[in-house]
């Protein structure tokens, strides 16, 4: 297997805007930022699971992009796969660091299992996945947070993570097979 | 394609087929053409796993973030030759000022040696010299107020 998903592989679609960015035009400047700044943001916290973390990581992904615009090659690759590299790398650095030295105290993770027979409300709901999603494997956290919620290619994804497609789809067949067992009791309630 | 390779794709990918790769899609639909309720039952359970992923709601971002990402953002070439320029003005002016605070200090040096002048005038003067604008901070030290400070004196 090797196509890819969503996007094509070819032009990248924020070249114009990054090119924009690069000559500093205002209009830009927050186009990006209200394009990228979810998004990133959404990652760091989905990699992370912690909002300080989180906001850290986004705002550092952008001071390296403000450096990049200005020199950036179209061409080169997308915009946006940069910054997933880029924001990926800095949640690595504190992925690891976190392992190295265990914290006093670890983000607050809320119990998969639970919740069921409470009449689970959204934000119920909300908190049970992203803690489904905390406790799986990293690398199988990694391939769900960038195939289903940054919607990225199967391409795009495995390159990012340094593994084969055929890898990227294994990781991803685990963790959505840990997922749904985590959540299993929550199908009855929304059928 | 047969359905258990339909089936290892819905696992991996979920049931919306545009995340499938782009080259098993076709297949995919013929298969599921070929065997509808198989197929069918295969992409519910995906699509129960979508759904449940999708209730984790993205983080909002906040103003202050957002203010500070902004803060570091690159500002347009014009406003930067434009801030040269001021700064080089700047430093112009600065180079002024401290010239004429000079001159106001050998007027002062000169005319207050005899300790008669009065405060006062020393303030004003200084405060002139002070200005960023040359023209006025240079103006008050003319010959004619050199003889007025002296006969002050």
């Amino acid at each position: 297997m090797a196509g890819g998903s969503r996007q094509g592989a070819g032009e990248d679609p924020d070249q114009d805007l990054v090119a924009r960015v690069g000559r500093g035009e205002p209009a830009a400047v927050q186009a990006l930022v209200a394009r990228k700044l979810p998004r990133m943001l959404a990652l760091a916290r989905r990699m992370l699971g912690d909002a300080g973390e989180a906001e850290d990581v986004a705002q550092e992904v952008f001071v390296r992009a403000w450096k990049q615009a200005p020199k950036w090659t179209p061409g080169a690759g997308k915009f946006d796969t940069w910054m997933h590299r880029v924001a990926l790398n800095l949640c690595y650095d504190r992925l690891r660091r976190r392992r190295e030295q265990p914290m006093a105290e670890p983000p607050e993770q809320v119990d998969p299992s639970t919740g069921a027979e409470q009449g689970l409300q959204d934000a119920d709901v909300s908190k049970r996945v992203e803690a489904a999603v905390a406790a799986l494997p990293e690398r199988q956290r990694e391939a769900v947070v960038l195939c289903h919620y940054q919607d990225l290619t199967n391409i795009e994804a495995a390159a990012l993570m340094g593994v084969s497609v055929e890898a990227l789809e294994s990781l991803l067949s685990r963790g959505r097979r840990a997922l749904r067992a985590a959540l299993t009791d929550m199908a009855p309630a929304r059928s | 394609m047969d359905i258990e390779r339909y089936r290892s794709l819905a696992e991996a990918y979920g049931a919306d087929m545009s995340r499938w790769p782009q080259d098993q899609r076709d297949p995919a639909l013929a298969l599921h053409a070929r065997e509808p309720e198989a197929a069918g039952r295969i992409l519910a359970e995906a699509a129960f796993l979508d759904e449940a992923l999708d209730a984790w709601r993205p983080p909002t971002v906040s103003h202050a973030l957002r203010e500070r990402v902004l803060a570091g953002a690159p500002r347009p070439r014009a406003a930067l030759g434009g801030r040269s320029l001021g700064g080089r003005f700047g430093l112009w002016l600065s180079g002024a000022g401290l010239a004429a605070a000079c001159a106001a200090g050998i007027v002062v040096g000169m005319a207050g040696s005899s300790a008669a002048i009065s405060d006062v005038r020393a303030d004003e003067m200084l405060a002139a010299a002070a200005s960023e604008d040359a023209s006025t901070a240079l103006a008050p030290f003319t010959v004619s107020d050199r003889l007025t400070l002296r006969r002050e004196a």
